[in-house]
């Protein structure tokens, strides 16, 4: 789950990617908001947290943008402007959610979950394929009952697989949503990855589609 | 007025037209009265004065015709006096004598008056009355008649007359005051919409009174009382707007404090717990140093001059901040450049250090890494200048002028800052008849420094 962080101050993003990072989403931050329009427009993010003040451009045009190129991002607005006045402005923009500073780390993780839930088209917190069951609040995952421990890495893939269930989710896909900026790593890191989760949610769980990418089995 | 409750100071204007329009009522009327029983009066002293002459002329002839029956005569004047009681035919009083003052005849109640006195009329009194005595003589100046008669009835007369005219004048009255009453509230009922408009606007609304439909008169109080409207909602909008960043500035680093907290808590990894317990105590020292900011700026808003002013030798406080600085900062890139001579200005030393701390942290906190800064105090063209400069890459020409506003950081501003710092030498040089220059070098860097323009500092 790749998350696009737009924030001006230093140590605030400093605190928020570590706390989104904790939650094994990948990060990237920018500072202002030419950069977000920048790589909002090169990326692909499950999410968006953008901050309405910012410097060369302002969220709310970042935001307006993004909209009206039809793109459906999830955007949650954290931002000190805490007057209704102000949320309306946001969510009628084109917001998703909106968030007041000071806010609680917990609360905004579970926020990006349903919206990232929601965009995905399903209503239920939990995410289910062929007895395997994953779920985003308490990051457990089992396997006919039975827990699975995953690296962060191996759930963070098997998150985007089950969100895109009916989907083939290409290798350069899969990168973009494991990895943020900085974090590339070797070429055959996602096959690794696919390796070990078949290891231990069965060999044909995921299905390899031949010059195209994985998807989950559905003949089960 | 509506709005007029009791006890309010200040006079209605209603009341104060409605007593002037009722006053000068009264007095128009009471001249009136007075008037008209004055001109009543004298006509009812000449008609009084021809029926006076009238009847003495009467008896003068009478007496030639009957000089040889006077006693007759007596006896019928009286008869005919007496047959007659009605109330504007007073009894006419008489005596008829001789030119040497012999008294002839005279009737019942006449007045004992001298009938050798000179021809004409004349005032007495009479059984404690006024009376209207006229004297004649006849042509041959043999006989004297006098007749006489009480003036209390022509008054009363006179008085009659000027009561009816009085009296309808009195009874419409109050009709009249009604009238002048719904006049007085008609005229002042835009006054009243426009009170009644000004009550009942909510606190918020500092909108301009509409001055179309009010009269002339109000006009001037109107567009004052707009121009007053307009300053305080600029005032209350940069209120507002302070409010606003200041609420900003501070719930920035609460939320460093609280998201940092939150992740040291549910870290594993110690290397990231150590970074965001580090970044706490961050968020937490920029938050105090916002709040001292703030704070100090407060303090310094409502002061119309220096609570402590003295002579404060700048060099001497360059010299001071240079060897603190040198212990915190960089000391390497901060230079002093200050004359020999000593550079005396009235005003307070702690504020003037506020300043060039604030002039030295931005030039620290805005500039990449290893610009020079340079602290100066000099005289120039017989100013005194005191500032920093630095050779870094400057500030983007179109910010210059919002450098001083409260909260505005420049638009590329990563570094964290309140904002407030340039306020609040702003503010400080203000307070010291100084005005705060920053410039763009031509060199390449930045300048801020406070001008006391043509000072021969103090003696």
């Amino acid at each position: 789950m790749r998350i696009l962080l737009v924030e001006d101050d230093v140590m605030l993003g400093d605190g928020i990617r570590a706390g989104l990072k904790l939650a094994d989403y990948a990060v990237d931050w920018v500072h202002d908001g030419e950069a977000a329009r920048l790589a909002l427009l090169d990326h692909a993010y499950q999410a968006c947290v953008l901050d309405l003040g910012l410097p060369k451009r302002d969220g709310l045009s970042v935001l307006k943008e993004l909209r009206q190129r039809g793109n459906p991002l999830p955007i949650l607005i954290l931002t000190a402007r805490d007057s209704s006045a102000d949320k309306i402005a946001g969510l009628d923009a084109g917001a998703d959610d909106y968030l007041t500073k000071p806010f609680d780390l917990l609360e905004l993780q579970a926020r990006l979950r349903a919206l990232i839930r929601r965009a995905g088209g399903t209503s239920t917190p939990i995410l289910e394929h062929a007895g395997v069951m994953l779920d985003p609040a308490s990051k457990r995952v089992t396997r006919d009952g039975q827990p699975v421990p995953l690296s962060a890495r191996e759930y963070a893939l098997l998150h985007d697989l089950l969100s895109h269930k009916q989907h083939i989710r290409s290798r350069s896909q899969l990168e973009e949503s494991l990895y943020a900026w900085g974090e590339e790593t070797g070429s055959n890191t996602v096959e690794v990855y696919i390796h070990q989760l078949r290891k231990k949610l069965g060999a044909d769980f995921i299905r390899t589609v031949r010059g195209l990418g994985y998807r989950l089995d559905d003949t089960r | 007025m509506p709005g007029t409750a009791p006890g309010m100071s200040g006079q209605s204007l209603r009341w104060r037209l409605l007593r002037a329009v009722f006053a000068t009522a009264f007095l128009v009327w009471g001249l009136i009265a007075i008037l008209s029983y004055g001109q009543a009066r004298h006509e009812a002293e000449e008609l009084m004065d021809g029926h006076l002459a009238q009847s003495a002329r009467l008896l003068l002839a009478l007496i030639r015709d009957n000089e040889s029956h006077l006693a007759d005569l007596a006896t019928r004047l009286a008869l005919a006096r007496s047959s007659e009681d009605r109330p504007y035919e007073s009894p006419l009083e008489f005596q008829i004598g001789r030119a040497d003052g012999s008294l002839l005849l005279r009737s019942e109640y006449a007045p004992a008056s001298s009938l050798a006195a000179a021809p004409g009329y004349e005032n007495i009194a009479h059984h404690g009355h006024p009376w209207r005595v006229l004297t004649i003589a006849a042509p041959s100046d043999d006989y004297r008649v006098q007749v006489a008669q009480s003036i209390d009835l022509r008054d009363r007369a006179a008085l009659e007359v000027a009561s009816k005219t009085v009296l309808p004048i009195a009874l419409i009255s109050p009709l009249l005051l009604l009238l002048i009453y719904f006049s007085v509230r008609r005229g002042l009922k835009p006054l009243d919409d426009l009170a009644a408009d000004v009550a009942a606007r909510s606190p918020e609304n500092l909108k301009p009174l509409a001055r179309r439909t009010a009269p002339r008169e109000v006009q001037p109080l109107l567009a004052a009382l707009n121009r007053l409207l307009a300053r305080l909602a600029d005032a209350l909008d940069k209120e507002r707007r302070f409010t606003a960043d200041a609420a900003h500035e501070l719930r920035t680093p609460l939320a460093v404090v609280k998201v940092q907290a939150q992740v040291a808590q549910l870290s594993r990894n110690p290397d990231d717990r150590q970074h965001a317990l580090q970044q706490i105590v961050c968020g937490a020292d920029r938050a105090a140093r916002v709040l001292e900011q703030l704070l100090r700026l407060a303090r310094l808003d409502p002061l119309a001059e220096l609570p402590s002013a003295g002579k404060v030798d700048l060099g001497e406080l360059a010299r001071r901040l240079l060897v603190e600085t040198a212990v915190t900062a960089d000391a390497g890139s901060v230079h002093l450049q200050a004359s020999a001579t000593p550079l005396l200005v009235r005003g307070d030393g702690e504020l003037l250090e506020i300043v060039l701390r604030n002039l030295l942290d931005n030039a620290l906190r805005y500039t990449p890494p290893g610009t020079q800064v340079t602290l100066f105090v000099q005289r120039r063209n017989g100013d005194i200048l005191l500032g920093v400069a630095d050779d870094g890459p400057g500030v983007a020409p179109e910010e210059l002028s919002r450098l001083a506003e409260r909260f505005y950081r420049g638009r590329d501003a990563h570094a964290e800052g309140s904002g407030l710092g340039l306020a609040i030498v702003q503010r400080i040089a203000e307070l010291h008849a100084a005005c705060l220059e920053v410039e763009n070098l031509s060199g390449g860097g930045f300048e801020a420094r406070l001008r006391w323009v043509g000072s021969a500092g103090v003696p």
